[in-house]
């Protein structure tokens, strides 16, 4: 089953002024389970095409359908809503709220979608625990590593049981231990827990280790290779 | 979850929180401080009016108010008297026989209302006994005596025991003349007062306003000011209506009627302070805005982030509003105990304004202004301030949730 299917898509930035064409038709079918990294120079429009995706962003042309939804059709409002409750973000940098602990912070979207507190303790402790942070629980990002960091961000990206997880070059700034350890989880999750995960890189190690690697140039996919 | 995040964010940056903190309690502070100060100088000023000629109640014949004449006496003097022996609430009251005419020394002439009392009556009701420099207060039996202010006795050159001539009209409307020997020289603190106005004793003044008459009232009923000082003068209203059923053909005015300038005085105060409570609410504002805006700006990429993972522009726009609101929180008790602390002090000590004496005599008001404030301000201005804090929340709340997600990550 497809959770993401995009028919046409281009963006043109500046449309006015200087035209910027980032993406130029991008016809994509994502489906549940897969583990897919979008992979291409600097500047080829992965970013954009993670935006338009996630609903961060609206297509200049083409259409983008999540769940079946025409995401095009929802107002900015039902679109915070809509990411609320299908799609899991993972950043570069900045993912998580300084002021909240670790435990807080996987908790903050279910609280935002008004989960239970008995439904809150026991999947932000199942979660912290499936990426190795049990003991860090009330820690602050600025106690912990980046590493620690960014799986702390995939817990919290995780604990509203999204559709699929979007991690925008999650592994950019951190260093080889980390970005192993980091990518162990997520397939860990993957393949144990089914859960469906889009992110863009251009880490040759982290290509490797992808089952579906899409390559973009100049805002078109160049080739779209699904390894066994 | 927004309070404990809200709460959270506020000390992020610890100084840049009490900054505004401390600005909304000086804020209130000042607004308190500016109010107690204005209410403690009217009030001290219709104190100052009352203990001096003003009194609580004041009784005259209609048209003596219109025409100043010494023909509009107080008819049937001795029944009025009676019923003030009688009323339970009247503390004091003094008899005044007044009338308008010339003060001249050998070198200058001005124009004066004499008023001539009974000295220990008056004594008892204003406090122009209280208020001599040099001489006494009709402390001797010779006749004529005069007490002049310090400002009349260097207009006219005169001195301690000087003798002045007065001339007005008699009760036959002839000019009349009298010669009077300075015994007191008095400053009560209000110039336009002491430049207009000399103190005689009533049986001088009646003799000579009767000496002349025909078919002449006898001296002890020559009267045209009765002034009286209530017991409890919360009863002002009350009594005043008392004497205005049992004497209607006499005009009976309480303090407020008889000098309407203080009531205006108040309202003029009233404004200045609500001047003074807009300018510091404005202050306070810009103040709050420019650091409520910092905090958001810093923030770009975070809000940006939290509206990615799905937290509404309500929520966001409320956690930036309820951060200022915190900020309030502490400011305003913070502020009215100071301010609470500062006008109890000033209310028990006063404040000493003997420096600018000069200007404030002008005014007829006081050297020392002793704060006070009604019940009501001590709620009104925090919530006034409260207000202005909610309000400068507003604009940087907006700013917050206009971000677009993708531009604030973006810039990561
Ligand atoms: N907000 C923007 N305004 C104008 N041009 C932009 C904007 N964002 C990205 N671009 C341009 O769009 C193209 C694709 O950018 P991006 O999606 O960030 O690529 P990538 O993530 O692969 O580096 C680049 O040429 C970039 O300069
Ligand atoms: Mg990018």
């Amino acid at each position: 089953m497809s959770v993401i299917t995009t028919k046409g898509v281009t963006k043109t930035y500046n449309p006015e002024k200087i035209p910027v064409h980032a993406l130029n038709g991008v016809d994509l079918e994502i489906k549940e389970g897969e583990f897919t990294a979008i992979v291409g120079p600097s500047g080829s429009g992965k970013t954009t095409l993670l935006n338009i995706i996630g609903g961060l962003d609206r297509p200049s042309n083409g259409s983008v359908q999540i769940n079946q939804t025409d995401i095009a059709t929802l107002s900015d409002n039902q679109l915070i809503d809509f990411r609320k409750e299908n799609i899991g973000f993972v950043f570069q940098a900045y993912n998580l709220i300084p002021v909240l602990t670790a435990k807080e912070n996987v908790e903050f979207v279910m609280l935002l979608q008004g989960k239970s507190k008995a439904e809150r303790d026991s999947r932000v402790n199942a979660l912290m625990k499936a990426v190795g942070l049990e003991t860090k629980i009330n820690k602050r990002p600025s106690e912990l590593s980046g590493g620690q960091q960014q799986r702390v961000a995939v817990a919290r990206a995780l604990a509203p049981k999204p559709r699929f997880i979007l991690a925008d070059e999650p592994t950019a700034n951190l260093d080889s231990h980390s970005t192993a350890n980091l990518l162990d989880l997520m397939l860990e999750l993957n393949q144990k827990e089914n859960v469906t995960f889009i992110f863009s890189t251009h880490d040759q190690r982290v290509i490797d280790r992808a089952r579906r690697v899409i390559t973009l140039v100049d805002g078109k996919i160049e080739t779209d290779e699904v390894r066994a | 979850m927004i309070p404990i995040l809200a709460w959270r964010n506020t000390w992020r940056n610890p100084t840049r929180s009490w900054v505004v903190i401390i600005a909304i309690a000086m804020g209130i502070w000042a607004a308190m401080f500016m109010t107690g100060f204005a209410t403690g100088m009217s009030r001290s000023y219709i104190e100052n009016a009352i203990q001096g000629l003003l009194s609580h109640i004041q009784i005259h014949q209609p048209e003596y108010l219109q025409d100043r004449s010494v023909k509009s006496r107080i008819p049937d003097l001795a029944v009025l008297q009676e019923r003030l022996e009688y009323e339970e609430n009247i503390a004091n009251y003094s008899i005044r026989t007044l009338a308008t005419g010339m003060v001249a020394s050998g070198n200058a002439t001005r124009g004066v209302t004499i008023r001539g009392v009974e000295p220990e009556m008056e004594k008892q009701v204003s406090n122009i006994a209280t208020k001599l420099q040099e001489g006494d207060y009709f402390e001797s039996d010779r006749k004529n005596q005069l007490l002049i202010s310090r400002k009349m006795a260097d207009k006219l050159k005169a001195k301690l025991r000087s003798k002045l001539v007065l001339t007005f009209q008699d009760m036959e409307g002839t000019i009349t003349a009298g010669a009077f020997r300075v015994v007191g020289i008095f400053e009560s603190g209000n110039a336009p007062f002491d430049e207009g106005n000399v103190f005689v004793k009533r049986q001088d003044l009646n003799r000579l306003l009767t000496e002349a008459t025909a078919d002449p009232i006898p001296s002890g009923e020559l009267a045209h000011e009765v002034a009286i000082m209530l017991r409890y003068p919360e009863t002002l209203e009350t009594t005043e209506s008392v004497f205005e059923k049992a004497f209607p053909k006499l005009q009976t005015d309480t303090y407020r009627e008889a000098a309407p300038d203080l009531q205006l005085y108040e309202s003029q105060i009233e404004n200045v302070s609500m001047i003074y409570l807009t300018i510091i609410m404005l202050a306070l504002v810009f103040g709050i805005i420019n650091t409520m805006l910092m905090a958001v700006l810093e923030r770009v990429k975070e809000l940006g982030m939290l509206m990615a993972i799905g937290m509404n522009k309500l929520k966001v726009f409320l956690m930036i509003v309820v951060e200022t609101l915190l900020l309030g929180l502490i400011g305003a008790p913070l502020g009215v105990l100071l301010g609470s602390l500062t006008i109890s002090y000033l209310g028990k000590n006063g404040l000493d304004l003997s420096s600018f004496s000069q200007s404030l005599q002008m005014y007829g008001l006081s050297e020392q202004v002793y704060f006070d404030l009604e019940p009501s301000v001590y709620v009104q201005i925090p919530v006034a301030i409260f207000i202005t804090a909610l309000m400068a929340a507003i604009y940087p709340a907006f700013k917050a949730i206009r971000l677009r997600p993708v531009e604030a990550i973006r810039k990561i």
